[in-house]
């Protein structure tokens, strides 16, 4: 059996991780104090399964996925734990790290524009990735380069050219097959097809399921796009400000949500007209998001939502603990079906005093 | 390619071509006289004008230039007039002298300086080591070259008596070419060495630094780190990036060091070019500083054109056209 043969066997059988998230705390420091980009988020990730975080940017939820890869900038406080098939990867040495980058949890990068090194040629800066973790030759690496390839459907010949010489959309797809070059565990993709136009990202995005089908990775998937979420993923969690408010599996929450700030995320995206139905209007949430350096004391959500009332302003509601069955940190659950019905009436949102 | 290559040498030759014309035409309007050196030894009028005759001094000054320019093209410099021989037979030697100071410490100043400006734009911003390096390479980049000789001299020649304070080699020494590979000639060439080490590694830590600073925060940093290499290769990254403005600047700051080197080769008395020009000057010898600046012209036009190729081979994003 050749190098390669027996390296492709060797990778094969890594199993699919489980990722276990609980409590996690992450809090930047910054000149005018710590900066609470996460607090107390919990989610589980199935061997196997898909998850989408979802929220607007500056939700926390890349800063999530910095953190499990141990790329946080350093002095960044971290609490709780990230149980990578039940060990805690928070907190490791860049040592102990490099045991667990890419070997078991592989990242594919937002903005696929500047995350290749411009002077190498991507055959070179996806072999990096190998050697580094692999005992085989430089010739083997470069075949299993050319397989994964194949795999995101470039033409092996192109491994020799650099960053510049790709469109968005190759880079992109070269990115994922870097992140695919060790079969690890565990893939994080950060916001894949943000930077790319509608059709490209439709083209990424099936091109990742199918990956997915065959391949039976775990996924954490990053987007503030409800509806990718809701294509490929099994468990969603949204954030808010930091939190997670809502989580459960996908297709529940997307039918039925719970907490107001997914209402009005999912009146946000635009919706095919129905004939014969007047069309959707596209309803905005009103206002911005808290600021994290001096977070309110109750509900993060409660300065923009339609609903809050008083108690929402002075309590925050209980913390997610899960993300497996569907809850929401919201105090007005058991309401939820009326706040629906009020939550799809653009006035709703319009309405707001403050 | 070929193309770029042959028209930037085209370019080259109007360069020098300029420089030396210019050159030329600085020399004979300076208001003194190249044989007053000599007329002080009592010599005729007669002589006098059998001297200028001799040096082709006498024709308008269209028929010394195009006597001049027809020369060089046939590589004939002419004699010096001081020395009484071929521009060549005396430069020769002292260009190798030259070198042997120049370029083991240029390269040791720009090794040395870049792996520590990698060094310093890896450490953690605002630390010690940032705030420490920054500072003794500013300060050493605003001493004079002259400056750093003497303190060198003052501390590990006179001080310390460990290195001898000048020249190339004790007076019984060996004159031959095998001179040169003997322990007395690295002993004298040691202090020189690391004088122009010095003087040219704080720009090199600075541009190597900066570089790497702006490189850390980019996003294919952070993709290099996760996937879990060593941080002496994240480091390279970095560091292989930076290397392209700091090539920009090297190679025409290397030609310009190689004249300023001249200053460290009067505080050592070493026999390099760059003494023999500053005394050419002050003797009046056209045809030695002329010749002097020429090749000065040459190695600086030179230089840049070896930046811009090289530039090419680092940075795979540049078309020649």
């Amino acid at each position: 059996m050749g190098a390669l043969a027996k390296l492709n066997e060797r990778l094969r059988a890594k199993p699919a991780a489980h990722m276990l998230v609980e409590r996690l705390s992450i809090a930047y420091q910054t000149p005018r104090g710590p900066f609470r980009a996460v607090d107390d988020v919990s989610f589980e990730v199935a061997a196997g399964a898909t998850l989408g975080l979802v929220g607007e940017s500056g939700c926390g939820k890349s800063t999530v996925v910095k953190s499990l890869m141990g790329l946080l900038p350093e002095g960044t406080s971290v609490s709780g734990r990230a149980l990578l098939n039940g060990t805690d990867i928070l907190g490791l040495s860049e040592r102990a790290l490099s045991d667990v980058r890419w070997t078991k949890i592989a990242l594919i990068t937002q903005s696929a524009m500047n995350s290749l090194d411009p002077v190498y040629c991507i055959g070179d800066q996806i072999t990096e990735s190998i050697l580094a973790h692999e005992r085989v030759s430089k010739a083997v690496a470069w075949a299993r380069a050319e397989q994964m390839f194949e795999i995101v459907g470039l033409p092996g010949s192109r491994l020799t050219e650099f960053p510049h010489q790709f469109s968005g959309g190759m880079r992109q797809r070269a990115v994922i097959a870097m992140a695919l070059s060790l079969n690890a565990g565990l893939l994080l993709a950060d916001e894949p097809t943000t930077a790319l136009d509608p059709i490209m990202q439709d083209q990424i995005m099936s091109r990742i399921r199918s990956i997915h089908a065959d391949m039976r990775r775990s996924m954490i998937l990053v987007t503030h796009d409800i509806a990718v979420v809701a294509e490929t993923c099994e468990t969603i969690a949204v954030m808010y400000a930091g939190e997670v408010v809502e989580a459960g599996p996908t297709a529940q929450v997307l039918q039925n949500p719970r907490h107001p700030y997914t209402m009005g995320l999912q009146n946000a995206f635009p919706k095919l007209p129905v004939r014969g139905q007047s069309r959707m209007p596209l309803i905005s949430i009103p206002g911005t998001v808290p600021n994290l350096l001096h977070p309110p004391v109750g509900c993060r959500f409660a300065g923009r939502c339609p609903f809050a009332t008083d108690l929402c302003r002075s309590e925050a509601p209980a913390k997610l603990s899960n993300s497996i069955s569907q809850s929401a940190a919201c105090h007005y659950q058991d309401r939820a079906s009326e706040f629906r019905a009020i939550a799809q009436k653009a006035s709703t949102w319009r309405h707001k005093d403050g | 390619m070929r193309g770029y290559v042959l028209r930037r040498l085209f370019q080259s030759v109007l360069v020098v071509w300029a420089v030396t014309s210019i050159m030329f035409l600085m020399f004979r309007v300076m208001p003194t006289d190249p044989t007053a050196m000599l007329m002080d030894r009592g010599m005729t009028e007669a002589a006098r004008d059998k001297l200028l005759e001799d040096w082709g001094l006498t024709g308008s000054l269209w028929d010394q230039y195009v006597a001049y320019i027809g020369n060089l093209m046939r590589g004939d410099f002419g004699n010096s007039f001081f020395h009484r021989k071929p521009v060549w037979e005396v430069l020769g030697p002292l260009i190798v002298n030259t070198l042997w100071v120049a370029v083991p410490g240029l390269l040791l100043g720009a090794v040395l300086g870049s792996g520590l400006g990698v060094l310093v734009g890896w450490a953690p911003r605002g630390g010690k080591t940032e705030r420490i390096g920054i500072f003794l390479a500013t300060i050493i980049r605003g001493v004079p070259g002259f400056v750093i000789g003497i303190a060198l001299l003052a501390v590990f020649s006179s001080a310390l008596g460990w290195f001898p304070a000048f020249g190339m080699g004790s007076v019984d020494a060996d004159q031959g070419a095998s001179r040169y590979l003997t322990l007395d000639f690295l002993h004298h060439l040691a202090l020189p060495l690391i004088a122009v080490a010095i003087y040219f590694l704080p720009e090199n830590l600075l541009l190597m630094r900066s570089g790497v600073v702006e490189n850390r925060t980019e996003d294919y940093v952070e993709l290099v780190r996760a996937k879990g290499v060593s941080q002496s290769r994240v480091a390279w990254h970095t560091a292989r990036n930076s290397l392209l403005p700091l090539i920009t600047w090297l190679f025409p700051a290397l030609a310009e060091t190689i004249a300023g080197i001249v200053v460290v080769e009067i505080v050592f008395s070493w026999p390099g070019v760059g003494r023999e020009l500053v005394l050419a000057v002050t003797r009046q010898d056209y045809p030695l500083t002329q010749s002097a600046f020429f090749l000065l012209a040459v190695m600086i036009v030179l230089a840049n054109l070896a930046a811009d190729l090289i530039y090419g081979k680092l940075d795979p994003r540049v078309v020649y056209k």
